[in-house]
């Protein structure tokens, strides 16, 4: 099968086994390798794409099901032409990443969370990323970086 | 057909796993992609994606019944204004099933499909005394949503089926609430999962139980209703010694076993804790008493709220 799809804002028609998973046909079809592979069990979140305005985990997301679908991976969050947004930026000046597996998926889930409005509160934050697993960090320095975007966005 | 395909009418997907033995249904994938891959279900059988079927995701009113399509995602649910007051207990079990990408995917008829012993969505819906309908060739049948699981992982739905919605009816002082124990505060399955709905004479603390039930997820082979709940309620508010009673009712209703997530004789102890608690939350809320929105996740009122701490 062949599916159209919008990929960071770029146009994507690819020949793909629909049953094949949305993580594989990133990275191994179209060499976009920022989305981690991880459990392979939707536990850590490392996979996290945007997929029309919902992050999913795209280890789990069947290829044949997004036909049509705009999707953003970590390579598109900045937007076109930058290196990194606010959000990316927060995590760099508040060391909220180390060995950098998580990060990927961190940043897309939180953006997301962000763009859904999520409430500027350390609870709301942690539930709202309790699908994204970090082994370095204890998590406290993410949930500074997301919370003070959100607190930042709302100016 | 190949090894998959995207049917957009229930007829067209009942007639082609009618055409097809072997083929599986995926809705969300977050249990099936998982079980292809690592040889728990046939990674060669050709999946029948029902996730394109038009109206099989609504949520709706069709006159007094909520009516649920079987591919609203868990994430619509628990954001879904109808659910929230009206059938608060699932949408307090929508918010603590899995993580927010897990609830993306995952879909309500999906979650009773798999039929996990821990399902965070049979127990709500059996205390909403919900109806599931199913198509299959010979047209549409209802079931008790209550009968629909038969054991772990197994369910009634005969082969060439498909569970196409679930609807329920929530009378006026009615309401429900859903709690949950687990080790971890999120991304665990329920070491028990308790709900508990109310029907009562009006409103007010001493508004009476006409009708009360409760279900009880992780501590049996399927989620169970715990039986005599009338005959310990009905006609009365519930009391401090009627809620006792409650307990040891819910108690003896599990048939746990131990695992990581807890032993037999915790589940079962926890399980009547529980029980008591989430049937004194659902008569406030089907008395107008209650003004407290959804139970905290995990029904831990302090642990995450104040301090953020891992519960
Ligand atoms: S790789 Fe997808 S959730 Fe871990
Ligand atoms: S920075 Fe290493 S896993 Fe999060």
């Amino acid at each position: 099968m062949r599916i159209s799809i919008t990929v960071n804002g770029d146009p994507v028609v690819q020949p793909v086994d629909p049953s094949d998973t949305l993580l594989s046909v990133l990275r191994e079809q179209l060499h976009l390798i920022g989305t981690k592979w991880g459990c392979l069990t939707g536990d850590c979140g490392a996979c996290t794409v945007i997929v029309d305005g919902r992050s999913v985990v795209s280890c789990l997301q069947t290829v044949g099901q997004i036909d049509g679908a705009d999707i953003t991976t970590i390579e598109g969050i900045a937007g076109r032409g930058r290196m990194m947004n606010d959000l990316q930026e927060a995590f760099v000046t508040h060391g909220a990443a180390q060995c950098g597996f998580c990060t990927p998926g961190m940043v897309v889930a939180a953006e997301q969370l962000l763009r859904d409005g999520v409430e500027p509160d350390g609870a709301a934050i942690r539930e709202g990323l309790a699908g994204n697993l970090c082994r370095c960090t204890g998590y406290s320095k993410i949930i500074d970086a997301v919370l003070s975007v959100a607190l930042a966005r709302m100016e | 057909m190949n090894g998959y395909c995207r049917p957009r009418s229930v007829s067209e997907a009942v007639a082609i796993l009618a055409a097809n033995s072997g083929a599986m249904v995926i809705a969300g994938g977050t249990d099936l992609v998982i079980d292809r891959r690592l040889g728990r279900a046939d990674p060669q059988a050709p999946l029948v994606d029902v996730t394109g079927i038009d109206g099989l995701r609504d949520v709706h009113w069709d006159g007094d019944e909520l009516h649920l399509g079987a591919t609203a995602t868990v994430r619509e649910i628990e954001s879904d204004p109808a659910v929230i007051v009206r059938a608060s207990a699932l949408a307090e079990a929508a918010r603590v099933l899995g993580s927010v990408q897990i609830r993306n995917m995952a879909t309500l008829g999906g979650n009773l499909c798999t039929a996990s012993p821990a399902a965070e969505m049979a127990p709500p819906l059996m205390v909403h005394d919900a109806v599931v309908a199913i198509q299959g060739p010979d047209g549409e049948r209802r079931w008790a949503v209550a009968d629909f699981a038969t054991g772990p992982r197994t369910t009634i739905l005969a082969s060439g089926e498909i569970l196409t919605n679930v609807r329920l009816r929530t009378p006026a002082h009615s309401g429900s609430c859903y709690l949950r124990q687990t080790v971890r505060w999120a991304m665990d399955l329920a070491g028990v999962g308790v709900a508990a709905w109310v029907l009562t004479d009006g409103t007010g603390r001493e508004a009476a139980v006409q009708e009360a039930r409760v279900a009880l997820g992780a501590v049996a082979p399927t989620a169970v209703l715990v039986p005599g709940l009338e005959a310990l309620l009905a006609g009365a508010p519930p009391t401090t010694e009627r809620l006792g009673a409650v307990s040891a009712a819910a108690s003896a209703a599990c048939k746990p076993i131990s695992d990581t997530r807890g032993t037999a004789e915790h589940r079962r102890h926890v399980a009547g804790v529980l029980a008591a608690r989430a049937l004194s939350i659902a008569h406030a809320r089907a008395a107008g008493l209650w003004s407290g929105g959804l139970a905290p996740v995990n029904g831990r009122e302090s642990a995450v709220a104040s301090s953020g701490a891992r519960a």
